[in-house]
C-alpha cells in the first residue's frame, strides 16, 4: 500500500515537473519573442550638411530602426584640433532629425567632426562621423525676385531677365560671390534651354517665338559650393509681333503669284501672236511686177517682157539692185548643137570626145574656172562665130582654146562676186529643171524689144559688143556674151563687181546666118561707159543663159531677172547675192526683175552681170 | 568708406611713361589670381583624395595640422568685417608668406605634384604687396601700427614646422589657405571699391 502511495506521489512531482518545465519553457518562448523587439537602436547615418549663407549650417541625418524602443537622437560635433564634444544646440529649427548651427556655433574654414548617436533602453549607437567645412558646403537659396519682361530691339521683341541673389546671401560686402544660371523654354516644349549668367544679374534672351508662352527659372552658385533649386517658375508670353508682317508677306505673295498666274495665261493665249511680234517671220520673196497668178495662167509673154526689162549692161550704179547678174554658162556640143546637157555631173554631152571631165557647160563643174572654159572651148569650135569688130576676139574664140579659156577664165572671176558659187550654181541649174521660157515668152516676133530676132540679126546696136542670142524652140540662139571689146581675158580677170563695171564688153549677134552661125558683133565699149551712162543699150534687156537644158533649152537669165527653175537655183541666187558684194540692190520692177518666185534678186553693180558664151538659150517659160 | 579717388591712377616714382593701373584693376587682378590659385590647389586636392588616399586605411580627415593655423585669421564674416583694412591685408600677406617655401619644397620632392604652386603664391604675394602700397599711397591704409610687416617678422610666427606635415596635409591646408585669402581679397575690394561685382 506504501508502495503505491509513494509511487503515486513521485508521478505526481514528475507531472508537476514537467508541467513546470512546460510553463517555463511556454514562458521562454513568450519571453523570447518578445525580446527580438527590444535592442539597440540602428545606426543612424548624416544624409547631409548645408550651409545657405556661409554663416549657418545644418546637418540632417536619417535614422534606422529603432530596435522597438524608443530612441533618442543626439548629435555631436568636436571642432578641429579641439577634443571638446559639444552637442547640437538647435534641434528643431531645421526640422525632423536635424541640427541646426547658428552663427555663433559656425567657424568657417573649421572642421567640424560631426557624429549622431541614437539611443534607446538598451544601448547607443554611434553613426560615421563626417567631417566637412562649411565653406564647402554652401548651397544658398534660389535667386529671388525673378523678373521678365518683353523689350524691342530695332521691331523685334526679346526677353530681358532680371533676378536678385537670394536674401540670406551677403554678396555685398563680398562675403560669398554667386553665378548665376537660368533655363528657358517654351511652354509647350520639353527641353529646356540652359544659360549660363557668370555674376551678372541680368539676362536678354533673344530669337523668339512671337505669340509664344515662355518659362524661365533661374538658379545661383557659389564660387565652389553647391548649385541652388531652380527658382520658381516665372511665365511671360510674348505678343504677336510679327503677324501683321507675315499677314502682309502672305498677301503680297499670294497676289504676286496670282498675277504671274494671270500673266501665263495671257501669254499662253496670245502666244501666236506674240511669237510673230518677236520673231517676225522672214517675208516672202516679193518681186515687184510678179505676180504669181498671172505666171500660172499661162500669159507669160507679156509678163516676160515686162520682167525681162534688162538694160544691159547695166548703166545704173553699181548699187543697183536691180542688177542681177547670175552666173551663167553655156555649153555648146560639138554638133554644134548648144544645149546644155543636164546629166547630172556631166553637163555635157556624151559625144564630146573630150577626155576631160567632160565638164563644159555644165553647172556641176567642180572648177568653175574649167566650166565656162570647156564650155567655150567647145561653143567656140562649133560655133561659126564672126564678130566683127573683135574679129581677134572671135579668132581667139576659135583658135585659141587657150585663150578662150583665158578668156572664159575671166568670166567666172567676173561672175564669183555675184554668185561665189557658181559651181553650185550651175548644179542645181543642171539638176534642176530647165525653165525655159515659152516660145511665146520670147517671141520672135519681139513683143520684147530687147530681144534680137532669131532669123536676122539681133536688134542689138551694133555699139554693142555683146552677142545676143535668141534661141527658142526654134532653136534660137540668145546668147549674151559679156566680154571685153578684145576679149582680152586679162580684162575680166580682175573685175571687181563692187567697183566699176569693166570686164563687160559684149559681142553683139547681128544676125544669124543659119541655125548654127551667129554673126556676133563686138560691141566697143569702154568700162567707163558701162559706168551708167553709155551704153547704148540702156534700154536693152539682156538674157543671161544660164544654161543649157536638156532639150536645148536654155536657161535664160536676165540680169536681174532669173528663171527659178527650181528651188535651189533660186536659193543660190539669194545665196550668192548675198555673198555677193555689198552693192547689191534689189530687184525693181523697172529694171532687173527676176522671175525667180523664191528670191528677189539682186544686182551687184552692172559687171556682175553674168553672160554665158553662145550658148543655145532656150528660155522656158518660167515655172513655180 | 567709399573710396573717390581709387579709379585714379597714381604713378609713383615719377618715371615716365609710367602706366598707372587703377586701384580697381588692380584688385580685379589680384582676385582673379587668387581665384586661380585656389582652383588649381582644390583640383590637386581633389585628385589625392581620388587616387592616393582610398590606398591608404584612413578614416575620415581628421587631425589636420596646418603651420598656418597660429596665423590669427577671421573665422566668419562678422569677424572679417570687423576687421580693418590693414589687419585683412597683413593677414593676407602673412598667408602668402607662409606658403611660399613649403610649396617649392613640395614641388621639388614630391613625385605626385608637378604643378609649381609656389610661383603662383610668390606672384600674387608681389600683387598684395603692390596692392598695399598703393593703398598706402593713397591714404586708405593710414594704422601705423598694420603696416607692412617685413617678411622676417612673418615667418617666426610658425610653431610648426611646415616639413613635418606629410602631402595630404600640406594639400589640405594649402586649399584651404588660399580659400581664405581669396575670400580676403574679395573682402578688401568690396569695402574699398565696391562699384563692380559687389
Amino acid at each position: 500500500m506504501d508502495r503505491i502511495i509513494a509511487t503515486a506521489e513521485a508521478l505526481w512531482r514528475m507531472m508537476r515537473r514537467i508541467a513546470e518545465i512546460l510553463l517555463l519553457l511556454h514562458w521562454f518562448n513568450l519571453l523570447s519573442v518578445e525580446g527580438t523587439r527590444y535592442s539597440l537602436p540602428g545606426k543612424p547615418t548624416l544624409t547631409r550638411c548645408r550651409s545657405p549663407e556661409k554663416e549657418t549650417f545644418t546637418c540632417w541625418w536619417e535614422p534606422s530602426f529603432d530596435g522597438g524602443l524608443s530612441t533618442t537622437y543626439a548629435l555631436y560635433y568636436c571642432k578641429e584640433n579641439s577634443d571638446t564634444v559639444h552637442e547640437c544646440p538647435d534641434y528643431h529649427t531645421a526640422g525632423v532629425n536635424s541640427c541646426f548651427f547658428n552663427k555663433n556655433n559656425t567657424s568657417i574654414w573649421v572642421n567640424y567632426n560631426i557624429t549622431v548617436v541614437a539611443t534607446n533602453a538598451l544601448g547607443s549607437t554611434f553613426s560615421d562621423p563626417v567631417e566637412i567645412d562649411v565653406v564647402y558646403i554652401v548651397m544658398p537659396h534660389p535667386p529671388e525676385n525673378v523678373g521678365v519682361t518683353v523689350l524691342e530691339d530695332k521691331g523685334w521683341p526679346f526677353l530681358r531677365l532680371s533676378w536678385e541673389p537670394p536674401h540670406k546671401v551677403d554678396t555685398r560686402s563680398g562675403w560669398i560671390t554667386l553665378i548665376y544660371e537660368l533655363r528657358v523654354k517654351l511652354e509647350e516644349e520639353t527641353e529646356w534651354e540652359m544659360h549660363l549668367a557668370g555674376q551678372q544679374k541680368m539676362f536678354n534672351i533673344f530669337s523668339l517665338r512671337s505669340g509664344g508662352t515662355y518659362l524661365v527659372q533661374v538658379r545661383c552658385k557659389p564660387d565652389h559650393g553647391f548649385w541652388s533649386e531652380w527658382s520658381s517658375t516665372t511665365s511671360i508670353k510674348v505678343p504677336d509681333y510679327f503677324q501683321r508682317e507675315r499677314s502682309v508677306w502672305v498677301m503680297i505673295m499670294v497676289s504676286s503669284a496670282f498675277i504671274f498666274l494671270i500673266i501665263t495665261w495671257l501669254i499662253h493665249i496670245n502666244s501666236h501672236s506674240l511669237k510673230h511680234y518677236i520673231l517676225p517671220p522672214v517675208p516672202g520673196p516679193k518681186i515687184k511686177g510678179f505676180d504669181k497668178q498671172f505666171m500660172k495662167d499661162g500669159k507669160s509673154e507679156g509678163f516676160f517682157c515686162d520682167l525681162v526689162s534688162i538694160h544691159f549692161p547695166a548703166t545704173t550704179t553699181p548699187n543697183d539692185e536691180d542688177l542681177l547678174v547670175e552666173y551663167l554658162e553655156v555649153c555648146v556640143p560639138e554638133e554644134q548643137e548648144l544645149k546644155m546637157e543636164d546629166k547630172g555631173e556631166d553637163g555635157c554631152p556624151k559625144s564630146e570626145s573630150s577626155t576631160s571631165d567632160c565638164d563644159s557647160g555644165r553647172g556641176s563643174c567642180d572648177s568653175q574656172t574649167l566650166l565656162i572654159d570647156k564650155c567655150f572651148k567647145r561653143v567656140a569650135p562649133g560655133l561659126d562665130i564672126e564678130c566683127s569688130q573683135t574679129g581677134t576676139g572671135a579668132n581667139e574664140i576659135q583658135d585659141s582654146p587657150d585663150v578662150s579659156s583665158g578668156r572664159v577664165k575671166t568670166w567666172p572671176s567676173v561672175y564669183s562676186p555675184l554668185s561665189q558659187h557658181p559651181v553650185d550654181l550651175m548644179h542645181s541649174l543642171d539638176k534642176s529643171k530647165q525653165h525655159c521660157l515659152s516660145d511665146t515668152l520670147f517671141p520672135s516676133d519681139s513683143s520684147c524689144p530687147y530681144h534680137s530676132h532669131p532669123d536676122h540679126s539681133t536688134n542689138d546696136n551694133p555699139d554693142s559688143t555683146y552677142w545676143k542670142f535668141c534661141f527658142n524652140n526654134k532653136q534660137r540662139l540668145l546668147l549674151r556674151p559679156q566680154m571685153e571689146t578684145q576679149w582680152q581675158p586679162h580684162a575680166y580677170s580682175e573685175v571687181n563687181i563692187s567697183a566699176t563695171v569693166r570686164s563687160s564688153d559684149y559681142v553683139e549677134a547681128h544676125n544669124i546666118s543659119d541655125e548654127n552661125t551667129v554673126v556676133l558683133h563686138s560691141v566697143s565699149s569702154s568700162h567707163d561707159d558701162r559706168e551708167g551712162t553709155g551704153y547704148k543699150y540702156q534700154g536693152e534687156d539682156y538674157s543671161h543663159v544660164q544654161r543649157v537644158g536638156s532639150d536645148n533649152v536654155l536657161m535664160l537669165q536676165r540680169g536681174l531677172m532669173k528663171e527659178p527653175v527650181d528651188t535651189g537655183f533660186c536659193k543660190n541666187q539669194q545665196a550668192n547675192r548675198a555673198a555677193g558684194t555689198s552693192d547689191t540692190s534689189p530687184i525693181t520692177r523697172n529694171q532687173k526683175p527676176t522671175v525667180c518666185n523664191e528670191t528677189t534678186l539682186s544686182v551687184n553693180g552692172p559687171a556682175a552681170n553674168g553672160y554665158v558664151d553662145t550658148a543655145t538659150m532656150f528660155i522656158k517659160p518660167t515655172q513655180d | 568708406m567709399l573710396c573717390s579717388v581709387c579709379t585714379a591712377p597714381v604713378c609713383t616714382n615719377a618715371q615716365v611713361g609710367c602706366h598707372a593701373v587703377s586701384l580697381n584693376n588692380l584688385f580685379d587682378r589680384i582676385i582673379q589670381h587668387s581665384a586661380k590659385m585656389h582652383r588649381v590647389s582644390n583640383d590637386l586636392h581633389q585628385q589625392f583624395e581620388l587616387h592616393v588616399l582610398p590606398s591608404r586605411n584612413q578614416v575620415g580627415r581628421g587631425g589636420h595640422i596646418c603651420h598656418t593655423s597660429t596665423i590669427m585669421t577671421p573665422n566668419g564674416k562678422e569677424n572679417a568685417q570687423r576687421m580693418a583694412r590693414e589687419g585683412l591685408t597683413q593677414v593676407i600677406l602673412q598667408l602668402l608668406m607662409a606658403w611660399t617655401d613649403p610649396l617649392m619644397n613640395l614641388h621639388h620632392s614630391s613625385t605626385n605634384v608637378s604643378v609649381d604652386m609656389s610661383s603662383m603664391v610668390g606672384e600674387l604675394r608681389r600683387g598684395v604687396q603692390r596692392l598695399a602700397e598703393k593703398m598706402h599711397t593713397l591714404g586708405l591704409l593710414t594704422d601705423p601700427d598694420s603696416s607692412v610687416v617685413s617678411p622676417e617678422a612673418l615667418m617666426t610666427s610658425h610653431p610648426v614646422p611646415w616639413r613635418l606635415m606629410n602631402l595630404y596635409d600640406i594639400l589640405y591646408c594649402f586649399r584651404r589657405d588660399s580659400n581664405k585669402v581669396h575670400n580676403y581679397l574679395r573682402i578688401l575690394k568690396c569695402r574699398i571699391v565696391p562699384e563692380h561685382g559687389c
